[in-house]
C-alpha cells in the first residue's frame, strides 16, 4: 500500500540578513495510513517548520512531498486547495490560533463554508456532529474563546482541523500549553479519533513522555536534520545517537528511587544560519572527533533504525 | 516534616483578587514551613495559587485589586506582613529573592545584562560587595564569560537569559530563594543544566528554596518536601518520599496517573475528569469534590480538615481510608 505521506529530501531555507537559515535540511521519511510519526527536538530545531512545509503553509525550497503517492508541494491555486482538504493542522497554542471574535460554532463551521461543498443545512448538521465528536457541550455552541478553558479551546481547534475529513493531520505541540490532567484528556481524544477515522498523524512535540505514548515511529531532529529515526519503543530502549541519549537522560524522572546519572550537555544550540558541513551536534557532543566535521551519512543500523552518526558503531 | 527551627513559616495565608466586581479566592488558608538549606516543592496546575503565594511572601502583589486577607509570613521569626515597606525593601533581594518564570520578560531589554546584576547588588547589599566585580563574578558562577557583561538580553539565548535571572536572584546570597517555574520556558537539555546549577549554588550557600512547578519530574529531582496545591488549598503535604511513594489525596493520585508512563506501554491515559473549580465560586467543602471518585455528601458540607496518613504526612481528605484501600 502507498504510504499516506512520503517526504523525500525536503529542504526549507529562509533568507535572513545574516545568510541562509537551514530550518529543514534534507529530511526523508514516510508515514503509513493510520500511523503516527512523532517528531521531537528542542526549540529551534525545525520541527514545526517541517510540519508546516509538508502541508504547504511554507513553500518548500527543495525536495518532494507526496500525499497518497501524488506530489503536492508544487501545487497552487485550486489544486492546492483541494489537496489541503486532505491535510490539516492542529496548532500549539489554542489561545492564539483561534479567532477571538468567532464563537466555537463559527470557528468549526468556517472550513465547511470555505469549501463550498455543503448546503446550509448540511453545514449545521456537520457542525453538530463535529462538536459531539470532540466532546464540546451543546451549551458552548455560542461561547467565545475567552469563555473557554485551554482544553476546550484545543477541542475547538481539533474540530476545525477535522471538519473536512482530512487523511493527514499535523499536530504541532497540541498539548504543550495544557495542564497534565487536561493534557491526558486531549491525548486520549486524539488517539480515539485516529482509531475511529483511520487518521494519519505527524505529532510534533518536545515532550518525550507524550511522544512515547502517542507515536509508532519517532524522528529526532537537531538543527534541521534528522539524527535518528526508529520505532518508538526501540528509541527509548536503545537510543544510539549521542544527542538522543542526552535528550532522554535530561528528562526529569518521577521515579525518585531510580535517579540515574544524567548526561549534562555543555553549550547550547549553534546557529542554523550558514551551517558548516558535518554533524551539527559535534560542538556539544562528548564523543566528537575530526571525522564528525565532515558530511554525515544516514545509516540503517538495524532494520528500521536509522542513525546519522559516523561513530555509531564505536560507541 | 522536620521540627527543628523553621526558617520560613507561612500561616493560614488568605489572598483575594477583585475582578469584574467578583472576588477571586486565589489562596485560601495556606500553611507552609521551610527549614534552612531545604527545598520545598509547591506543585499544582495553572491558577492553583502557586505564584500568588510566592508574591505574597515577597509582598509584591499588585496594589490594586488584590488583598492579603489574613495570615502570617514569618521569616526567621519576623512577620513580613507586619513590617513597613521600607524594612521590606531591605529584605527583598538581600534575604529573599525570586527567580521569575519567563526569562524573556524578566530582564530589561535596553539595559546591559551585567548592569542588571550590578543594580541588585548596589540597591540591596549595603556596600558589602563592589557591584561591578560582583556582577562579573556572578556571570562566571552561572557559566557565562564575564566578557559578556556589556551585552544586551537579545544577544543571549533563552537558557543564558534564565541564567542571568538566576545570577540576579543569587547575587546577594539570599537566605531564601523563591523559584517560580525556573525551567518551564527552557528545553530539557538546558533545563538539566539550569537545575544542576541551582542545586550546586544552593548547596554552596545553604539557601532555602521554595520551588514552584507543575512538573513532577523536576520535583523528584530537586525537592526535599512537597506541597500539592489545588484551588488555593494545600491538599497534601509531606516529604518527597512520602508523597511519591504513598500519594494519598485523590488529586495527587490523579496527577501522577495523568502523566504518560515512560517505562510502560498503556493504550489510554488516565485524565482527571472535569475542570478545576471557578475561583470566584468555590465549592463550600472540598474544592476537588466535584471531580473526585470518592466524594460523598460529607465532602461538600464544609471545609475539610487535614488528617495524618499512615506514614505521617498531611492530607486534606475525609476519605483517606477508602483511598488507601483503593479500588476506584
Amino acid at each position: 500500500m502507498t504510504p499516506v505521506i512520503e517526504v523525500e529530501h525536503l529542504k526549507k531555507y529562509f533568507t535572513t540578513p545574516r545568510g541562509l537559515l537551514h530550518a529543514v535540511d534534507d529530511v526523508t521519511f514516510t508515514i503509513e495510513k493510520g500511523k503516527t510519526l512523532g517528531v521531537v527536538g528542542e526549540s529551534g530545531c525545525g520541527k514545526s517548520t517541517l510540519g508546516r512545509t509538508i502541508i504547504h503553509l511554507h513553500e518548500s525550497t527543495d525536495g518532494v512531498v507526496k500525499l497518497n503517492g501524488e506530489q503536492v508541494n508544487h501545487l497552487s491555486g485550486n489544486a492546492l486547495k483541494k489537496a489541503r482538504e486532505k491535510m490539516q493542522i492542529i496548532f500549539q497554542d489554542p489561545y492564539s490560533s483561534i479567532d477571538p471574535r468567532k464563537t466555537a460554532e463559527q470557528t468549526i463551521m468556517e472550513p465547511l463554508i470555505v469549501s463550498k461543498k455543503f448546503k446550509k443545512s448540511e453545514i449545521e448538521e456537520k457542525t453538530d456532529e463535529l462538536m459531539a465528536l470532540v466532546g464540546i457541550d451543546e451549551r458552548l455552541r455560542r461561547a467565545y474563546p475567552h469563555e473557554l478553558d485551554g482544553g476546550r479551546r484545543q477541542r475547538v481547534g481539533i474540530a476545525r482541523a477535522l471538519a473536512l475529513n482530512p487523511e493527514f493531520v499535523v499536530c504541532d505541540e497540541p498539548v504543550s500549553a495544557l495542564d497534565v490532567s487536561i493534557q491526558a484528556q486531549v491525548l486520549n481524544l486524539l488517539k480515539k479519533l485516529q482509531m475511529d477515522k483511520g487518521l494519519t498523524y505527524m505529532f510534533v512535540t518536545h515532550d518525550m513522555s507524550v511522544v512515547r505514548h502517542i507515536s509508532d515511529d519517532i524522528c529526532v531532529m537537531y538543527l534541521g536534520q534528522v539524527v535518528e529515526k526508529c520505532p518508538s519503543r526501540e528509541l527509548f530502549k536503545n537510543p544510539l545517537h549521542p544527542y538522543t541519549q542526552a535528550l532522554l537522560s535530561a528528562i526529569p524522572s518521577v521515579d525518585i528511587h531510580n535517579q540515574t546519572e544524567r548526561m549534562i550537555l555543555k553549550g547550547e544550540l549553534t546557529s542554523p544560519i550558514n551551517p558548516k558541513p558535518g554533524c551539527r551536534f559535534a560542538a556539544r557532543c562528548p564523543y566528537a572527533k575530526d571525522a564528525c566535521h565532515q558530511a554525515q551519512q544516514q545509516e540503517e543500523v538495524s532494520p528500521g533504525h536509522f542513525v546519522t552518526c559516523c561513530r555509531v558503531h564505536e560507541l | 516534616m522536620s521540627n527543628n527551627q523553621e526558617f520560613l513559616e507561612v500561616k493560614n495565608l488568605v489572598v483575594e483578587y477583585k475582578s469584574d466586581g467578583q472576588i477571586v479566592h486565589a489562596v485560601n488558608g495556606v500553611n507552609l514551613k521551610l527549614g534552612k538549606g531545604r527545598t520545598l516543592g509547591l506543585v499544582g496546575e495553572t491558577g492553583a495559587g502557586k505564584t500568588t503565594i510566592a508574591k505574597s511572601i515577597l509582598r509584591i502583589l499588585p496594589d490594586v485589586g488584590c488583598k492579603i486577607r489574613g495570615g502570617e509570613v514569618h521569616l526567621d521569626g519576623k512577620d513580613l506582613l507586619k513590617i513597613s515597606e521600607n524594612e521590606m525593601r531591605k529584605i527583598r533581594g538581600n534575604n529573599i529573592s525570586m527567580i521569575f518564570q519567563d526569562p524573556m520578560t524578566a530582564l530589561n531589554p535596553v539595559m546591559r545584562v551585567g548592569d542588571q546584576i550590578a543594580e541588585v547588588v548596589r540597591l540591596h547589599n549595603d556596600g558589602h560587595y563592589d557591584p561591578r566585580k560582583r556582577a562579573e563574578e556572578m556571570l562566571e558562577i552561572v557559566g557565562i564569560p564575564a566578557e559578556r557583561y556589556m551585552e544586551y538580553p537579545h544577544q543571549f539565548s533563552g537558557g543564558m537569559k534564565q541564567r542571568v535571572v538566576i545570577a540576579i536572584a543569587l547575587a546577594c546570597n539570599p537566605d531564601l530563594l523563591l523559584a517560580d517555574e525556573p525551567t518551564t520556558a527552557l528545553d530539557v537539555t538546558i533545563q538539566a543544566q539550569v537545575l544542576d546549577l541551582i542545586k550546586d549554588l544552593r548547596e554552596k550557600y545553604n539557601t532555602a528554596m521554595l520551588l514552584i512547578t507543575h512538573d513532577m519530574g523536576v520535583v523528584a529531582q530537586v525537592c526535599d518536601e512537597v506541597a500539592v496545591i489545588y484551588a488555593g488549598t494545600i491538599v497534601e503535604y509531606g516529604t518527597k518520599e512520602q508523597i511519591f511513594d504513598h500519594p494519598t489525596h485523590p488529586y495527587t493520585i490523579g496527577l501522577f496517573g495523568a502523566i504518560p508512563d515512560m517505562n510502560e506501554d498503556e493504550e489510554w491515559l488516565h485524565p482527571i475528569d472535569g475542570l478545576p473549580p471557578d475561583p470566584t465560586n468555590l465549592p463550600k467543602g472540598c474544592p476537588f469534590a466535584p471531580r473526585c471518585k470518592y466524594a460523598t455528601a460529607e465532602c461538600e458540607k464544609g471545609p475539610i480538615q487535614t488528617y495524618k496518613t499512615a506514614d505521617g504526612h498531611d492530607c486534606a481528605c475525609c476519605h483517606i481510608a477508602d483511598v488507601v484501600k483503593g479500588g476506584k
